[in-house]
């Protein structure tokens, strides 16, 4: 049953990214590698403020709302300044330094040992109260993601995506669309990281790596890009794949590299199946 | 000081032997290959194998190893390139993403976590104006050059060279006056993938080979063909010998009222450089826009 009850947490914790991912990269086709980069701002602003400085939550809280809008602001006005796979290339470098950043800062990050006994309050302790809890939050964001993807906004950054110029010219704007999306995508990391490093009563850099970006990128791309439901399954599906993998007979210094090969293959396999959705031949009018 | 420009000499070398093909397939495909590092270290683990594990001479052990190197670039082309190149120019983006992961876990699987030195032991060196280099760091210094002014040759002096320079200045130009672009697409990429595995087997012999340095390598080949310039070869050499001297003097000098800078930010030194160039001076050093009819 916990076993459950965790599978169930970790997919919630990686959908309410997603789905804010999904906003930039699935439905707006903006080539952004950076979303880790959003969460390591986010998520050391919250916890190192109060487990290493001794911050009150709500003011600790404050910093990482105002953290977390600042770097997916510079998201956005990068996006909208550079070439796309410019952009993509330089959101990967910033996601690089931030975590440079983090793994060097012994004082206040304490580098590559994370920060240990992250206060799971004001949630609650106990495994099936929090579960219930982030399942709420969850079901509630996902709400709030499929009302905007329904609504005047998914409609105008999908336009933006398919034909910039045809959106513009229907008074479509695409600076305000992108750092909506952008903030969006940040609110879900904020989200998700108020909530993770308390499930697991400890930070550790080596969750936002390179690899959990891709692992972002292939939930969306599975997922069909754009699509609420779809990435609602895939992330479900991956993240259950993935946690059975543990049970697989194998030494960890195996099974470390088998998942890598296998999650290339089914990146390599849904881009392959999706690159019609992906990046779509743009249509001739 | 001295010793700071020996260090930028032979860690430049090495990058910019990595970012020369690079800045052709750029120039010619506009493709992203974010599998560059994994690409390197294969061929610099095939050489180590060949002349580690089955004891064959360095002379065959690393032309072996090139023969890999342009193998894997060839299938790499073929499976994660082409069929998707056609479709959309950034679908390659996230294929090599892909390929990136397969060939790490193919690398752990097969030559483990630990490091690995094509030449292991002391190497002996010897000062010059105060700065040590081994025999070996020289000798790799000097054949990168050689290769380099083989490529340059190669690249402005014959027929092959000026086709390749059409196709990466104009393609749709290129391929109206006759020249295949498919195919010297192809050869590009290829060629790219045998300096690549050079890349691999100079860091197997200066150092070690590790999994974990690949993806600093593909982030250091693209910060200097970003410096340098899209798609200019020169620019691309020039800045990685450029950016390997400033990763020495951020950590080799004394800043702020004499502090030295961690070691561990040294590798930001190639982030920080994409970002400004990407920011001030997206064309680069010498890059130049396109023009159009």
């Amino acid at each position: 049953m916990n076993f459950i009850l965790h599978i169930i947490i970790l997919a919630c914790l990686t959908l309410i990214p997603a789905l804010g991912y999904n906003m930039v990269f699935g439905k707006g086709k903006i080539l952004h590698f950076g979303q880790e980069g959003i969460s390591l701002i986010a998520t050391y602003s919250l916890w190192a403020l109060i487990v290493v400085k001794g911050f009150s939550y709500p003011s600790a809280l404050a910093a990482s709302v105002a953290a977390t809008v600042l770097i997916a602001l510079l998201f956005a006005w990068l996006s909208l300044r550079l070439e796309p796979d410019g952009f993509g290339v330089l959101s990967i470098a910033v996601h690089l330094m931030v975590l440079a950043i983090v793994l060097n800062w012994q004082e206040f990050t304490r580098g590559a040992l994370g920060i240990p006994g992250i206060p799971r309050a004001p949630w609650p302790m106990d495994l099936t109260g929090f579960a219930v809890v982030v399942v709420i939050i969850t079901l509630l964001w996902s709400i709030g993601i499929w009302w905007l993807d329904r609504g005047k906004f998914g409609r105008a950054i999908a336009a933006l995506s398919e034909h910039p110029w045809h959106a513009q010219s229907l008074g479509i704007e695409r600076s305000r669309v992108h750092t909506a999306a952008f903030l969006i995508a940040g609110a879900g990391s904020l989200l998700a990281n108020i909530l993770y490093p308390p499930y697991i009563f400890l930070l550790s850099p080596t969750d936002y790596m390179f690899p959990a970006m891709i692992f972002l990128a292939m939930i969306v791309v599975a997922g069909k890009p754009g699509s609420v439901k779809g990435t609602i399954m895939a992330t479900f599906l991956l993240i259950a794949l993935k946690e059975a993998l543990r049970f697989v007979p194998l030494a960890p210094s195996i099974l470390g590299p088998v998942r890598l090969i296998l999650f290339g293959l089914i990146l390599l396999g849904v881009v392959w199946w999706r690159k019609d959705s992906l990046f779509p031949q743009r249509r001739l009018v | 000081m001295t010793q700071l420009f020996v260090n930028a000499l032979i860690a430049g070398s090495l990058a910019a032997l990595i970012a020369g093909g690079l800045s052709l397939v750029y120039g010619t495909l506009g493709v992203f290959n974010l599998a560059l590092g994994q690409m390197v270290l294969l061929g610099g683990y095939v050489t180590w194998w060949l002349h580690q594990e089955l004891h064959l001479p360095l002379l065959i052990s690393i032309p072996g190893g090139l023969i890999f190197g342009a193998l894997l670039s060839w299938f790499t082309f073929e499976v994660f390139v082409e069929p998707f190149w056609k479709r959309h120019r950034f679908l390659p983006l996230v294929t090599t993403i892909a390929l990136s992961m397969m060939l790490d876990g193919l690398i752990l699987l097969i030559f483990e976590e630990r490091p690995r030195a094509i030449l292991p032991g002391l190497k002996k060196t010897f000062e010059i104006i105060d700065a040590r280099i081994s025999f070996v760091q020289i000798i790799l210094i000097v054949l990168t050059f050689i290769l380099l002014a083989l490529f340059a040759y190669v690249l402005h002096s014959t027929p092959f060279g000026r086709r390749i320079r059409a196709v990466v200045q104009h393609p749709h130009a290129a391929e109206s006056l006759g020249i295949a672009a498919p195919k010297l697409n192809r050869i590009i990429f290829i060629l790219s993938g045998v300096l690549a595995a050079c890349g691999g087997i100079y860091q197997g012999i200066d150092q070690n080979l590790s999994p974990t340095i690949a993806f600093s390598i593909t982030i250091k080949a693209y910060a200097a063909i970003i410096a340098g310039g899209k798609g200019h070869l020169w620019g691309a050499i020039l800045c990685a010998y450029l950016i390997a001297l400033l990763e020495q003097l951020a950590i080799g000098v004394p800043w702020f009222g004499g502090a030295y800078i961690s070691a561990g930010y040294q590798q930001t030194v190639a982030l920080a450089v994409i970002i400004v160039f990407l920011l001030l001076k997206p064309n680069g050093l010498f890059g130049t826009h396109l023009r159009s009819a």
